[in-house]
Formats: C-alpha cells, structure tokens, sequence
C-alpha cells in the first residue's frame, strides 16, 4: 500500500481519530458552557463560536453549531493576540479582541483567547467568540447605519489583557463594560466566556497527560493536513476552470440610485481555487462594507457549502486564495465603517452558491433572503421606573429553490444557520411591545419549477413608550432576491409603519436609523422567500394545488406566477381543482408574451404600479423593473442593473 | 401460584417480559419477537407463553414505543390545532435553525399538523395574563364545525400568553367538546403551561397527535389484561422515570414519548444504587447504537431540551439521554483524508456484521472482536454461530490493508476508535456538566455492553464497571422498578432579593395541591405521596435556569440562593456572589411510591471459580491465554483476574489484562478497572 497516504506517516491511526475527535469534543463542550451560562441573548440565540488552536494561532477545530459567519476568521484574531502578546503570555491569562481590522468580523463579536501552556511551553490557544448585546456607538446595538467611519460605531477592542495569570484584570473589564448600555451582561459575558475557554484548557491539558505533549502537539498540526488532504483531493477531481458572477448591495447613501456591484472570479487549477473580486465598487458610504477578515470569511462559509461534510479548521482554508482590490466594499481598511459587513457578506455567499450550482447541480441553489433585523430602544413607560429597552431583532425568511426540490421554507439568514428565531412572548414581557401577527406569508416565494421556500411577516404595536427610536438593517429591496435556470425573483425586503390613528402604511424601505416612533405605531416586516429555481410554467400543477391549499400561495397569483387556474370547490374541506384546459391556455399565453413583458418600457410599469393596477410582485416577477416602492418612479440605473441579471438568471433558460 | 410482578419492555426486535416473584424476588425473564403492526400482540404472546396468570399479577408495568413510532412513522391521525389569529405558523417558524447547518439539502421535517388543519380564532391574552380580546365565540364555533366537516380525530389549542392565563383556551376546549364530544383536545396551558411559544405549542401538538394512538392502544392493552384477570391499572413507563396510569395517559400522551429508552436509565440507576454507587453512568450498547445516561446521589439527570424529531422540542421533563451511532454492527471505514472511522453507519440487524455471513464484507466492531477472540463463535445459546474466517477477511480488507496493519493490530484499532467516541459521548455527559467521571461506576448492559464497558471505563478512569446478571435484558428489569410520578411546573418569574417566603410557599402549595389530586386520582394513598420541590434560578440577566432542590416548607429565600450559588459553581466551575440572582420557575416532582419487592441475594462465598475452557484473546497486540468462564455458573463471591471472558446467553463480558473481577450477592459482576 502507499505508506504516504498513511495518515500524517507518525501517528498511528488510532491516536489520530482519538485527538481529532477530542478536540471536536473539547470545543462542542466550550459551546455547550457558553450556551447556559451567558448573558447576551444574542449569544443565546446562538451567535457565537468556539474554536482550539495550534500554537502559531491556526484553527484545529471549531464548534459544530458554530454559526457560518465566525468560520474563518478565529485564526486571524487569534494570531493578532500572539503579534501582541508574545513572548509576555502566563499561563491564565485571557485576552480581548474585536478587531474587524485585525480579521475579526464586527465590534459586537468579542472573542476571548487564552494561551495553553503545558509546564512552561505553549501548546496552544482556546478562544470563544460571542456576540455581546452593546459595545457602545450612537445607537442601542451599536448599529448605526449612517456611520462612515467606525468612530460612531462603538468601541474597538484591540488586544487587552483581561486575566493576568488567573488574576481578574477588574480595571480593563470595567472600563470596557462602561463604554456600552448593558455593561453587568458585559462583565457576566466575560466569566461565561472566559471559563468556556477554561474548559479547552482542561480538556488539551487531558490529553497532554495521556498521549505526551510532543504527540498532541503532533496532532493539532496532523488534523489540518487532514482536512486539506481530504479538501484538495475533491478540487482536484473536478474539472479546471472559471466561473463569474456578480451581486449587488441596494445603494451608496452618498451617491444617487443604482446598485453596488460585487464581482467575483473563481478560477479552480488543481486543487486550488482562486476567487478574485477585481471590478468591485468602491467602499461605499454606509455601514455596508466588508474589511479582508470578514471576506475572507464570507467565501470560507459560500465554499463549506458545497463540502458540508468536511471539517473546519485551517487546513481548509489553505486551498483558497482571495484577491480583492484594496479599499474595495468587500476590503474596507481602517476607520471605514464595517459593521454592517454581512449585507456583503451574504452577497458573497450566493454569489458563490450560483458558481458551485454549476459545478455540482446536485447541490445547486437559488438565491436566499436577505438578513434583516430590528433596534428599537427607549424607555418603557409601562413600568413606573421607565427602564431603558432594547428590542433587538431578526426574522428567518426563505431559502432558494433547488435542483429536483423546493427551497428551505423559513429558515434563518445564511450568514448563520444556526442563529434561532426569538419568541414572541418573551419579547412582550421584555418590550413595550405587543405582536400583531407572526407567520408565514403567502406568495413570498420566488416562483420557479422548484419553488423558493417561504418568507414571514411579523407586525409589531409599540405600546407605553416614551423616546423610542428604531432602525432597520436590511438590503435588496432593490437587489431583489433572484431565481436562478429560469426562475422567478421573489419580492423586495422592507418595513412599513402605520402611525398611530393613521390607516395609510408607509414604506419605509430596507434600511433607516434613528427613527422616531411613538406608542400605538404599528410597523410590518415581511421576510422574502428564495427565490425560484427553474422556469414555474413547467412546475407540476399539482404542487401549485398543494401550495394553494396550505394558502403558501394565494389562487390570485398561482394564475400570475405558475399559469395555473385554480378553482375553490370547498375551503372547509381543503377541495380545490385544477382547471386543465384553462392552465394550458393561460400557460401557452405566458409563454408567447412573457419575454416581451421583462422588456417592457418601465415608465409604462411605474404608471400601472401608481394607477394600482400592478404590485411589486408582479413589478419584479413580470416586468424586472425596481422602482422607489413608495412613490412608484422608476429607478432607471437600478432597473438597468437589475435587467442585466433578470436576462441572465431568468430569460436566457426558458425555453 | 404466588402473586408477581410483571414488567414489559417493547423493543425494535423483542419484546422482553420480566417476571418477578413478589415473595422470592426471583426474576425470570422470557424473550419473544416484537410484532411492531401492533405491539400489543407480541405482549399477549408472551404472557402465553410464559404462563403468566395475570389475576395472581399484583403491577404489570410496561415500556412502551407506541408514541414514539407514531410520531417518527407519521403513522398518526388526522390532528388539528387552533391558535391565535396571526399565530397559526408558530409551529412551522419554529426557532429556524437547523440541525445541519451546511448542508443546503437536509431540511428540518414539517411539523406534525400541517398547514390547512391550523386554523385561528379572534382572542388575545397580554403578557401579564391580561384578556386584551375575549374569545370571539361564533369565530370558536365555526371552526369547530369546520374541524367536524374534516373529521379530525384530535385538537390541539395553542393560544398567545396562555400560560399566564388559559381563560380563553378553557372556552375554546368548550366549545370544540360541544360540537365534536369524542374528540380528544389538548390545550396548552394544561399540557404545558409554560412561557416560550413554539416549546409549549409544539409540545401540545406532540401530545395531541399521540393521544388517540396511544388512548387507543393502552385501552385495548387494558381490556385484554382485565379479560386475563388482571384486577389493577395498567401502568405505562414514561420518559420522566415514573409510570402513569391510562387516565393519565389520556391527558399527557405525548409524556409516553421517550419511554423505552427511559426504562434503561432507571434499571442502570437501580442497579448502581444496589451496589452501593449512587453516582452510576448508564452504558447501553445495542447493535447500532449506544444509550449513555448518569445518575448523581442516587438520582438521574432531568432535561426538558429534547425532541423525538428534530425542530419539533417536547418540553416534558425526561431522562436525559445521549444517543451515539456506535454499536456492535458499526461500521469501519478510511475516509478521504485517510483517517480510520467508525460508525455512525451500521450494518444493522441484517445483514449485520460479516461474521454473520449474511453477504456484508465490511468489518463491524463485532467481526473486530471475533477476530480478537474476545467474542466467542457461538452466542445465544448456539443460536447463531459466527464465522472467524469472514470476520478475519473483513477486518482484513476494510483496515490491515489499507493501513498497512498486521491483523489483530488493525482489529485493535477498530475497537479502539469505537471506545474512544463512546467515551466522548460519555464525557459530554459527565465532564462538561461538571461531574469527574471518577467518581462513578459504569452499569454496562445492553448486548454489547459489556464487551466494551471495561475499555471505555479505563478510558475514562473510571474505577468500577458492574455487569447486571441479565445485561440483554436489563431495560425490561428498568420497568419494573418504577414509581407512580408526574411533574409540576408553574412560571415564577422574579428577583430573589425582593421575594417574600410566604409568596413562594403559597405557589408551592397551590401546586401542590394540583399533585395530590392528580395522584388520588390514580389511586395512590396519601402515605405513598412523596412531594419533591424544586426551584430554578439564574444570574439575572442569564438565559438558562438551573434547578436547585428546595425544602418542603419555605423559610428563607437566601438559603436557595446559597444553593444555586454552589450548584452553578458545581455545574460550570464559577459563581459571582455579588451578582443578583433572579428565580425563573418553580416545579413539583410527585411520586406515589410504589412498594418494591426485594432482589434475590445469594450468599458470598469468596472462592476462585474453575474455568470452563481457554482460549487465545489479544489485547493491545498481544495474544494472551484467557480463561473463559460460563455466567450461569458463576456463584456470589466468585473472584477472578483479567484477562478473562464472562460468556452467557445474551451477552459476553470482557476483563482486560491487569483488571480484576468478582461476583456480588445480586450476581452483578463487578470489575475494577485498576486491578
């Protein structure tokens, strides 16, 4: 047999398994820790990671509920903690680090590091990554959407000692937790993580005591040759080659309408694979840029995808090159304001989605939702006190169709799968808040022969409150979620309020800080669905029927969407019937006019739009054209954009 | 003929009936084949065939898969739920995360009512139990008709805010038995009246679509026993430790949910008590996969974080247990990056390992030990016979190949993977829950259990493994050994500085009240109830609680603070006294104790017992001549060292080179892993 594919040629096999797994198992147990003991309830909801190192700072296991986003870029704050520590590391200390500058992602992820020794030698690092509920910054969460700079963001941790050799550097914890809104979470966080890290340390140091420190050692570096064998051997068996696409924010606040674009280039060659951003927009005048760590990151998680199995650690990340043009909106450098990075961020991802869709059909996948999420803080005037609140927030939405199988119906953000929804009733007893409805929303989907999976809507009432302010974090109300082999985009994200006494809604769009709003205002979030796979005039009428008795999809628009004439036989029964020969009819009909329709002058569309005789639905899956949602007028340089991509995705693959 | 005792245990393969003479406390065991269309069946078949006169049986207490089938077969009736206007997809939103999170084509299943059967009514209730907007009555009555007209067999009521007042819920439970009286409604401020929606949703729609399976099931079980002359209750295992009787059952169906995998942790439990460690681990190991429990001071570890499909929480309070793919038929394997695997895939029960000579090529962990010698050719009484030579070829083929391996070298290592992700699971169990595994004894039952219990314990160092007299069937034993017990909870959220004794007495009494009718219920008398309290606590400001164990009659709160100070110290190896502490939720373990017979024992006379024969066993690489011992022959007080292996009709147990092993007055084998 070949004795160089023996594993690692020193350990023996089962050593090998033993310590891979072992780390695996150390780190899932840091997770579990954090899990009960912490006290942001972001992290609670599962925002977090955990990671062991080598010591040169390399992953050698992450968590396996670690949410996509922290994957790959521990490494990079870890090895910025060495570059400032060493030499001077004592055995129980723990540093601070939330440098997005230094390969963190934003502020509020602080990660914990504490140095491993074994006697006097360094062996290796744990490092628990969390997201604290506040680090300061003009607004509650410490998203500020009209930062340029990170000045007004919130506070940035570069490498601080928060133990020094098991001794509570009380001093920096204070100082530290003074500069948010919730700082006895900020010193519980820290214990929490601070003794998930603990749990590593205990853990190595077990393993050092059976196998020796030389082996242990020996396997820290032989799982990352591991995962990098196992990785490149499936590049290299896939054909050389190169792919492009591009993906868009909504807007640059500073400039006029039309989208920023992020191009991307992936090039396989062997078993590696390039992925080059050359063409991307400048760093844009938002929150909404990405710095190189976060980037890096983004394409780590857009490949894992299409390698669910393997694991995670840097031996994975060896493979991958990334270039990208500096002071670009996806390698933004220092002030420049970074911490809304995932709306690049998950850009990335399906952009690189539909690259490896074509690579492996058997995994392909249409555009998913964007993520979204609420900050509206003030004083709650139900209690006497009048406590500060935070209701702070995040909805699932729907994934994209697939090959042979709809999308993934309400399902959390991709930037992390693992995130969880929150529930209701907690935050009515936490907010002034009352929830008007939370569910599913109907024709949400991206239509397609493989539909997108479905969207929520959640409606809010703001009761006794007094200087609330809330702002909203989302994108492609605009860069509209897309369907990809013919199919169909889904719908724009974004809120609309009702004042209170008031009946008419207002757009409010998918993105606003710092807005006053005032109790008995009620305000809606609709989530998009996936958007479509295939062309929906060859889906099965009979998974329309299905769609349209579980009320996913309304009859109106299984006729507008998929040419399928419904017809409602007894709604207590759930009997309903295909109308057959008006479905071809109206199938046939479609198919002679739709491509005219997608060409179609967009002022004439903004005109039915005004005169209600069109929504946006039928705005975005009939004609391709994007309009400002509120006044109806066409935005004409996003149109254009947003064409570019409707002929390619949509146009070019019906038949 | 004397009265007895009889406990069923329904597994995937047999069903195992354990009877036990009241008087002698001798235990006899009878094994027939599961006839999974209705498991009943196989249960009346083995009362035949053990002769069993069910009017001298005095229990008859029974584990039971029902629920848990019917809800991983879908195999359920038509179920409805009514919620909330706006609330109807509580259950399909769930918490939106997944169970795999990379994987883009594995999704959580659908819930278990669909869409078009959740219908909404008109009311609300606040979050302080305020009633923003009465039921909207004709609204309640239409959907009633509506669910007539569907002919729904079961009705879950789910409302917003319910668990601080079910007013509304209440009137919707009327209104539906109104108009459809044989259908059976569950509402969740009764089933589980606490806060989170989709927890306490999903466990009413669990319990709700189990109820007429299981109703169904445990009534006719029932009236079959009560034709045979059974004179007493049924009593039905659930996933809490304790039995319930069917009028309960009607109410908490779901509870039956977990219950065979239950009955393991109690007997392990049992069985540790009885040998004098109330610190036990449960260690299960079947043909695909291992069950790991652990109990502390005598009592098992609770979770209410479990579900039977993921996505889908049963907040009742359960046994926790670890399930891990690893069992005498997982599979060996290289992966791509050329390490050595083992499980979770398994061979299963056919064509199972190679040995078996069903046509499977790859080695298992059983064709592993066949080939070490430490499994012998014939088991089951000579029932099945094993072929060395295809264990030798498979061993040969799936690693001394391709590792380049000398043969009992690569046998070695499957099994050593095999103990080393047992062990893991039982770490994950035991260390990061802050117990030291050293301070515990390992119960290892279940076929392959003890085959592997001793190198998992050494692994883990921990000190003693014991081996039950019948480790196959050990989980039927489990049934029989239970009380009469449900769970109480009610929220009470506040701050431990500021509450007052008196206010958290009078919640407990009220709770208390409700436990001691509930139990009179089922027939308990007064001076078998047994209340147990308990308190949840957290650092204001955490998210999850811990449960420290509160006094029967509150008089100072300070006191339980103390507690949990010390218990969250215990459990996460910190606490912050100068935190303030805030309580979360108070429960009520009631227990209606019911008399136990006692377990044979046999007097101890130290002896060195003779073996029955040799044979070539390799450890760490090294054949060594190993005395092999037949259990039936083994008296109490017997005394032996390593290496040697324990054969007997269900099971084989191993004792390692430089571990020693003797036979207790229960006929337990106990083995201590340092000598």
């Amino acid at each position: 047999m070949n004795k160089m594919m023996n594993v690692g040629g020193s350990l023996d096999p089962v050593t090998f398994e033993v310590l891979k797994n072992s780390f695996i198992t150390s780190v899932d147990q840091m997770a579990e820790q954090m899990l009960r003991t912490c006290y942001s309830f972001v992290i609670y909801n599962r925002d977090f990671s955990n990671g062991l190192h080598d010591s040169d700072g390399n992953s050698v296991a992450q968590g396996n509920q670690d949410i996509a986003v922290h994957v790959g870029t521990l490494h990079f704050t870890c090895k910025d903690v060495i570059r400032a520590f060493e030499g001077e590391m004592l055995p129980g200390d723990v540093y601070a680090i939330n440098d997005p500058y230094a390969g963190g992602t934003h502020f509020s992820d602080v990660r914990l590091v504490r140095p491993i020794f074994d006697e006097d030698h360094l062996i290796g690092f744990s490092q628990s990554n969390g997201h604290w509920s506040d680090l300061g910054g003009s607004v509650p969460g410490s998203f500020d959407v009209t930062a340029r700079e990170m000045f007004r963001e919130g506070m940035r941790i570069t490498p601080v000692r928060l133990f020094h050799g098991g001794r509570f550097c009380a001093d920096v914890a204070n100082l530290i937790a003074a500069q948010t809104r919730d700082p006895a979470s900020i010193i519980g966080d820290i214990h929490s993580q601070s003794q998930a890290t603990q749990v590593a340390e205990r853990e190595l140091l077990r393993l050092v005591r059976k196998y020796g420190r030389d082996q242990v050692t020996q396997g820290m570096r032989e799982v990352q040759d591991y995962v990098e064998r196992a990785a490149r051997k499936r590049i290299a068996e896939l054909p050389d080659g190169t792919w492009e696409t591009v993906d868009y924010i909504d807007r640059d606040p500073a400039t006029g309408e039309g989208m920023i674009p992020i191009r991307i280039k992936m090039t396989i060659k062997g078993d590696t694979i390039h992925y080059d951003f050359t063409g991307s927009h400048a760093t844009i005048a938002s929150m909404y840029n990405s710095a190189p760590g976060a980037t890096f990151s983004a394409v780590v998680a857009g490949t894992k995808t299409f390698f669910p199995d393997l694991p995670l650690n840097s031996g994975f990340y060896r493979m991958i090159e990334v270039t990208a043009p500096k002071n670009s909106v996806v390698s933004a450098e220092w002030p420049v304001a970074v911490t809304g990075f995932l709306m690049p961020f998950e850009k990335i991802m399906n952009a690189i989605f539909e690259m490896w869709s074509k690579i492996m059909p058997e995994r392909a996948i249409a555009c998913a939702f964007n993520l979204e999420y609420l900050l509206a803080g003030g004083l709650d005037a139900r209690k006497p006190e009048k406590p500060i609140f935070m209701f702070y927030e995040w909805l699932p939405g729907g994934w994209g169709g697939r090959n042979g199988k709809d999308g993934a119906d309400v399902t959390t953000a991709c930037f992390g799968t693992g995130l969880m929804s929150q529930p209701n009733e907690g935050n009515e007893r936490v907010n002034p808040t009352h929830t008007v409805e939370f569910q599913i929303l109907q024709d949400s989907a991206g239509p397609g022969k493989w539909r997108g999976g479905v969207g929520v809507q959640k409606t809010s009432l703001l009761l006794e409150s007094e200087k609330s302010v809330m702002s909203y974090i989302c994108d492609r109300e605009r860069a509209v979620v897309w369907g990809v082999e013919g199919g169909l985009p889904s719908m724009p994200h974004g809120l609309t309020i009702k004042r209170a006494g008031e009946e008419k809604e207002t757009w409010l769009g998918s993105v606003f800080s710092d807005y006053p709003v005032f109790s008995g205002d009620q305000f809606a979030r609709p989530t998009a669905g996936g958007g479509g796979f295939g062309d929906p005039l060859e889906r099965d009428p009979q998974k329309v029927l299905v769609d349209v008795i579980d009320d996913y999809v309304s009859i109106r628009r299984a006729a507008l969407d998929y040419g399928v004439v419904i017809k409602e036989v007894d709604p207590d029964l759930c009997e309903y019937e295909i109308d057959t020969t008006a479905t071809e009819a109206l199938r046939a009909d479609m198919r002679a006019k739709r491509k005219d329709w997608a060409r179609m002058d967009p002022t004439e569309v903004s005109r039915l739009y005004k005169a209600g005789e069109i929504d946006a639905l039928d705005a975005v899956r009939r004609y391709a054209v994007i309009l400002d949602w509120e006044s109806g007028e066409v935005l004409p340089k996003t149109t254009e954009q947003f064409r570019e991509s409707y002929e390619k995705r949509t146009v070019a693959h019906w038949g | 003929m004397s009265k007895t005792r009889v406990a069923v245990d329904v597994g995937g393969t047999f069903t195992d009936i354990c009877i036990m003479d009241e008087e002698s406390g001798a235990i006899r065991i009878e094994k027939t084949s599961s006839t999974p269309h209705d498991p009943m069946q196989a249960i009346l078949n083995g009362i035949e065939q053990a002769k069993i006169d069910l009017s001298e049986v005095t229990m008859f207490s029974h584990g039971t898969t029902v629920a848990t089938n019917a809800l991983i077969t879908r195999r359920i009736p038509r179920t409805a739920m009514v919620c909330t206007e706006g609330f109807r997809d509580v259950v399909e939103i769930r918490r939106s995360n997944k169970e795999d999170l990379w994987d883009t084509y594995k999704d959580v299943a659908k819930p278990y009512v669909p869409r078009r059967d959740r219908l909404t009514v008109l009311e609300r209730v606040d979050a302080d139990g305020k009633v923003m907007t009465p039921l909207d009555e004709a609204g309640a009555r239409r959907v009633a008709e509506i669910l007539k007209k569907r002919d729904v067999k079961s009705v879950a009521v789910c409302f917003m805010n319910s668990y601080v007042n079910g007013e509304n819920e209440r009137r919707m439970r009327d209104i539906l038995k109104e108009v459809m009286p044989d259908v059976p409604v569950s509402i969740s401020s009764e089933v589980m009246p606490e806060i989170f929606e989709h927890e306490r949703f999903s466990t009413t729609m669990a319990n709700s679509v189990c109820a007429p399976v299981v109703v169904d099931y445990v009534s006719r079980l029932g009236d079959k026993l009560a034709e045979g002359g059974y004179a007493r209750d049924l009593l039905l295992l659930h996933s809490g430790g304790g039995v319930m009787t069917p009028a309960s059952v009607k109410e908490f169906s779901a509870r039956l949910a977990g219950s065979g995998i239950a009955a393991g942790a109690i007997a392990s439990r049992f069985i540790g008590n009885l040998c004098g460690f109330p610190n036990s681990i449960g260690f299960d190991m079947g043909g695909t996969s291992t069950d790991v429990s652990l109990a502390y001071n005598g009592e098992p570890r609770i979770t209410k974080d479990w579900y039977i499909e993921y996505g889908y929480p049963i907040r009742f309070p359960s046994i926790e247990v670890l399930t891990i793919g690893a069992g005498g038929g997982s599979l060996a394997w290289r992966d791509e990056g050329g390490s050595l695997r083992n499980g979770p895939q398994s061979a299963g029960a056919y064509p199972g390992p190679a040995c078996y000579k069903n046509g499977n090529k790859t080695a298992t962990n059983t064709d592993a030990n066949v080939v070490l010698g430490r499994l012998g050719t014939s088991l089951a009484g000579g029932k099945i016979t094993l072929d060395p030579a295809l264990a030798t070829e498979a061993v040969q083929e799936t690693v001394a190949t391709p590792f380049n391996m000398e043969l009992h070298q690569a046998a070695e290592a499957i099994v050593a993977v095999a103990n080393s992700n047992m062990a893991n699971a039982v770490r994950l169990l035991s260390i990061s829950r802050g117990y030291d595994p050293r301070d515990f004894a390992l119960v290892a039952f279940g076929g392959a259990g003890a085959l592997h219990g001793a190198a998992v314990a050494k692994e883990l160092a921990i000190p003693t493994v014991i081996v039950p007299p019948n480790p196959g069937v050990t989980s039927a034993l489990g049934c029989l050994l239970v009380d009469v017990q449900h769970d109480f909870s009610d929220s009470f959220m506040t701050n431990a500085s500021t509450v007052a004794p008196d206010e958290m007495e009078a919640a407990f009494a009220k709770m208390e009240t409700q436990a001691v009718e509930r139990l009179t219920h089922e027939g308990v008398a007064r001076e078998d109830m047994t209340l147990m309290r308990s308190v949840e606590m957290m650092y204001a400001g955490q998210w999850r609680s811990l449960s420290v164990s509160a006094p029967a009659k509150i008089t100072s709160v300070s006191d339980l603070v103390e507690g949990f100070h010390a218990e969250h110290e215990r459990e996460f190896n910190f606490r912050r006294d100068e935190a303030p502490v805030a309580i979360f939720r108070i429960a009520i373990k009631a227990i209606g104790t019911v008399p136990k017979a006692d377990m044979p024992r046999y007097e101890v006379r130290p002896h060195k017992p003779e073996p029955v024969s040799r044979r070539k066993v390799w450890f760490e690489a090294v054949a060594h001549d190993a005395a092999i011992y037949e259990r039936e022959k083994l008296e109490a007080g017997a005394a032996f060292e390593g290496p040697a292996i324990v054969e007997q009709f269900d099971s084989t147990t191993v004792v390692p080179p430089g571990m020693s092993a003797k036979v207790d007055a229960y006929m337990n084998i106990l083995i201590s892993t340092k000598g």
